[in-house]
Protein backbone atom coordinates (compact mmCIF):
# COMPACT_ATOMS: atom_id res chain seq x y z
CA UNK A 1 0.00 0.00 0.00
CA UNK A 2 1.10 3.54 -0.55
CA UNK A 3 2.41 5.38 2.48
CA UNK A 4 0.26 8.46 3.08
CA UNK A 5 0.03 11.41 5.43
CA UNK A 6 -2.07 9.25 7.76
CA UNK A 7 0.74 6.70 7.81
CA UNK A 8 1.05 4.47 10.86
CA UNK A 9 4.70 5.57 10.81
CA UNK A 10 3.91 9.29 10.81
CA UNK A 11 5.31 9.91 14.29
CA UNK A 12 8.48 7.92 13.61
CA UNK A 13 9.08 9.72 10.31
CA UNK A 14 8.75 13.05 12.12
CA UNK A 15 11.26 11.87 14.71
CA UNK A 16 13.70 10.91 11.95
CA UNK A 17 13.29 14.27 10.25
CA UNK A 18 13.87 16.11 13.53
CA UNK A 19 17.13 14.22 14.20
CA UNK A 20 18.36 13.77 10.64
CA UNK A 21 21.20 16.32 10.77
CA UNK A 22 22.57 14.86 13.98
CA UNK A 23 22.24 11.29 12.67
CA UNK A 24 24.05 12.20 9.45
CA UNK A 25 26.95 13.53 11.47
CA UNK A 26 27.15 10.52 13.75
CA UNK A 27 25.96 7.42 11.86
CA UNK A 28 25.67 8.20 8.15
CA UNK A 29 24.90 5.07 6.12
CA UNK A 30 23.79 2.99 9.09
CA UNK A 31 20.25 1.94 9.95
CA UNK A 32 18.35 3.65 12.71
CA UNK A 33 15.50 2.05 14.68
CA UNK A 34 12.84 4.49 15.84
CA UNK A 35 9.69 3.88 17.89
CA UNK A 36 7.44 6.88 18.44
CA UNK A 37 9.61 9.81 19.37
CA UNK A 38 12.49 7.62 20.59
CA UNK A 39 15.61 6.64 18.70
CA UNK A 40 16.20 3.13 19.97
CA UNK A 41 19.54 2.43 18.31
CA UNK A 42 21.62 2.22 15.17
CA UNK A 43 22.62 -0.94 13.32
CA UNK A 44 24.91 -2.09 10.52
CA UNK A 45 22.13 -3.76 8.52
CA UNK A 46 18.44 -3.27 7.87
CA UNK A 47 17.67 -6.84 8.94
CA UNK A 48 19.50 -6.42 12.25
CA UNK A 49 17.50 -3.30 13.00
CA UNK A 50 14.23 -4.97 11.99
CA UNK A 51 14.91 -8.01 14.17
CA UNK A 52 15.71 -5.81 17.12
CA UNK A 53 12.47 -3.91 16.55
CA UNK A 54 10.45 -7.12 16.57
CA UNK A 55 12.22 -8.36 19.69
CA UNK A 56 11.55 -5.15 21.58
CA UNK A 57 8.12 -4.15 20.31
CA UNK A 58 6.58 -7.14 18.56
CA UNK A 59 4.41 -6.93 15.45
CA UNK A 60 3.56 -3.23 15.65
CA UNK A 61 4.65 -0.34 13.44
CA UNK A 62 8.16 0.92 14.03
CA UNK A 63 10.63 2.59 11.70
CA UNK A 64 13.88 1.23 10.31
CA UNK A 65 15.58 3.77 8.09
CA UNK A 66 18.99 4.13 6.51
CA UNK A 67 20.58 7.41 7.48
CA UNK A 68 21.23 9.16 4.17
CA UNK A 69 21.26 12.72 2.92
CA UNK A 70 18.96 11.86 0.02
CA UNK A 71 16.80 8.75 -0.16
CA UNK A 72 17.60 6.58 -3.19
CA UNK A 73 14.50 5.20 -4.95
CA UNK A 74 14.23 1.45 -5.58
CA UNK A 75 13.92 0.47 -9.24
CA UNK A 76 11.57 -2.14 -10.65
CA UNK A 77 11.44 -2.97 -14.35
CA UNK A 78 8.38 -5.19 -14.03
CA UNK A 79 4.99 -3.86 -15.07
CA UNK A 80 3.41 -6.20 -12.51
CA UNK A 81 3.73 -3.54 -9.81
CA UNK A 82 0.41 -1.74 -9.53
CA UNK A 83 1.76 1.61 -8.41
CA UNK B 1 24.57 -24.64 -0.80
CA UNK B 2 21.13 -26.33 -1.00
CA UNK B 3 19.45 -25.83 -4.34
CA UNK B 4 16.27 -26.66 -6.14
CA UNK B 5 15.54 -27.13 -9.80
CA UNK B 6 12.15 -26.26 -11.26
CA UNK B 7 10.90 -27.37 -14.67
CA UNK B 8 8.01 -25.54 -16.31
CA UNK B 9 6.04 -26.32 -19.45
CA UNK B 10 7.10 -23.04 -21.06
CA UNK B 11 9.73 -21.12 -19.14
CA UNK B 12 9.77 -18.25 -21.63
CA UNK B 13 6.01 -17.68 -21.33
CA UNK B 14 5.71 -18.21 -17.57
CA UNK B 15 9.02 -16.85 -16.36
CA UNK B 16 11.04 -18.41 -13.56
CA UNK B 17 8.23 -18.87 -11.04
CA UNK B 18 7.85 -21.15 -8.08
CA UNK B 19 5.58 -21.57 -5.10
CA UNK B 20 6.92 -20.18 -1.84
CA UNK B 21 5.41 -19.95 1.62
CA UNK B 22 5.34 -16.51 3.20
CA UNK B 23 5.11 -15.88 6.92
CA UNK B 24 6.33 -13.56 9.64
CA UNK B 25 9.74 -14.04 11.20
CA UNK B 26 8.31 -15.00 14.59
CA UNK B 27 6.29 -17.85 13.11
CA UNK B 28 3.08 -16.44 14.60
CA UNK B 29 1.27 -16.03 11.28
CA UNK B 30 -0.04 -19.04 9.40
CA UNK B 31 2.16 -19.52 6.32
CA UNK B 32 0.56 -18.47 3.05
CA UNK B 33 1.52 -20.24 -0.17
CA UNK B 34 1.94 -17.87 -3.12
CA UNK B 35 3.37 -17.95 -6.62
CA UNK B 36 6.63 -16.01 -6.76
CA UNK B 37 8.55 -14.82 -9.79
CA UNK B 38 12.32 -14.50 -9.71
CA UNK B 39 12.84 -10.96 -10.94
CA UNK B 40 16.37 -9.72 -11.60
CA UNK B 41 14.84 -6.35 -12.50
CA UNK B 42 13.61 -5.81 -8.94
CA UNK B 43 16.01 -4.07 -6.58
CA UNK B 44 14.30 -5.71 -3.62
CA UNK B 45 11.63 -8.33 -2.99
CA UNK B 46 7.98 -7.34 -3.38
CA UNK B 47 4.94 -8.92 -1.75
CA UNK B 48 1.34 -8.18 -2.73
CA UNK B 49 -0.50 -6.01 -0.22
CA UNK B 50 -3.34 -8.51 0.09
CA UNK B 51 -0.91 -11.20 1.23
CA UNK B 52 0.69 -8.89 3.78
CA UNK B 53 -2.77 -8.05 5.08
CA UNK B 54 -3.58 -11.75 5.41
CA UNK B 55 -0.36 -12.26 7.39
CA UNK B 56 -1.25 -9.33 9.65
CA UNK B 57 2.16 -7.71 9.36
CA UNK B 58 2.86 -4.16 10.49
CA UNK B 59 5.04 -1.81 8.42
CA UNK B 60 8.60 -1.18 9.56
CA UNK B 61 9.61 1.48 7.07
CA UNK B 62 8.94 3.21 3.81
CA UNK B 63 10.70 3.35 0.47
CA UNK B 64 10.47 5.37 -2.72
CA UNK B 65 9.67 3.19 -5.71
CA UNK B 66 10.28 3.70 -9.43
CA UNK B 67 8.41 1.53 -11.95
CA UNK B 68 8.00 1.77 -15.74
CA UNK B 69 4.80 3.75 -15.19
CA UNK B 70 5.49 5.79 -12.07
CA UNK B 71 8.22 7.51 -10.11
CA UNK B 72 8.76 8.29 -6.45
CA UNK B 73 5.78 6.35 -5.11
CA UNK B 74 6.19 5.88 -1.37
CA UNK B 75 5.44 2.34 -0.24
CA UNK B 76 5.66 0.50 3.06
CA UNK B 77 8.31 -2.07 3.94
CA UNK B 78 7.71 -5.28 5.90
CA UNK B 79 9.93 -7.90 7.49
CA UNK B 80 8.94 -11.23 5.91
CA UNK B 81 10.14 -14.81 5.79
CA UNK B 82 10.01 -16.84 2.57
CA UNK B 83 10.30 -20.60 2.62
CA UNK B 84 11.31 -22.26 -0.65
CA UNK B 85 9.93 -25.66 -1.72
CA UNK B 86 13.16 -27.31 -0.53
CA UNK B 87 12.68 -25.91 2.97
CA UNK B 88 15.27 -23.14 2.77
CA UNK B 89 14.05 -20.12 4.75
CA UNK B 90 14.97 -16.57 3.75
CA UNK B 91 14.30 -13.38 5.67
CA UNK B 92 14.19 -9.98 4.07
CA UNK B 93 12.63 -6.55 4.21
CA UNK B 94 10.15 -6.50 1.32
CA UNK B 95 8.12 -3.77 -0.32
CA UNK B 96 4.34 -4.02 -0.19
CA UNK B 97 2.48 -2.98 -3.33
CA UNK B 98 -0.52 -4.11 -5.32
CA UNK B 99 0.56 -6.65 -7.95
CA UNK B 100 -1.27 -6.75 -11.26
CA UNK B 101 -2.77 -10.03 -12.41
CA UNK B 102 -4.10 -12.90 -10.39
CA UNK B 103 -1.19 -15.25 -10.29
CA UNK B 104 2.08 -13.72 -9.13
CA UNK B 105 1.95 -12.41 -5.55
CA UNK B 106 5.65 -12.08 -4.85
CA UNK B 107 8.69 -10.90 -6.80
CA UNK B 108 11.97 -12.32 -5.53
CA UNK B 109 14.38 -9.44 -5.99
CA UNK B 110 18.10 -8.81 -5.93
CA UNK B 111 18.15 -8.38 -2.14
CA UNK B 112 17.74 -12.17 -1.92
CA UNK B 113 19.47 -13.04 -5.18
CA UNK B 114 22.67 -11.38 -3.96
CA UNK B 115 23.22 -14.50 -1.84
CA UNK B 116 22.12 -16.97 -4.52
CA UNK B 117 23.24 -18.84 -7.58
CA UNK B 118 20.50 -18.60 -10.19
CA UNK B 119 20.83 -20.67 -13.36
CA UNK B 120 18.27 -20.15 -16.14
CA UNK B 121 18.39 -22.97 -18.67
CA UNK B 122 16.00 -22.00 -21.43
CA UNK B 123 16.77 -25.01 -23.62
CA UNK B 124 15.29 -27.41 -21.04
CA UNK B 125 12.66 -25.05 -19.55
CA UNK B 126 14.33 -25.32 -16.17
CA UNK B 127 15.92 -23.02 -13.66
CA UNK B 128 17.96 -23.74 -10.57
CA UNK B 129 18.12 -21.58 -7.47
CA UNK B 130 20.66 -22.23 -4.74
CA UNK B 131 21.27 -20.40 -1.47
Amino acid sequence: MKATASSPLKKELRTYAAHKSELLRRVRGKYVLIKGSRIVGTFESELDAAHQGYERFGNVPFLVKQVMEVEVPLDFTSSLLGV
Amino acid sequence: MPGLTVQLADLQAEGPRLEVRLTDTAGAAAPTAVDALIDTGATVTVVANQVLKRLGLSPIGTALVHTPSSTNVRCYKYLVRLVLPNGVGLETVAIGTPLRGQRIQCLIGRDLLKNAVFVYTGQTNTFTLSF
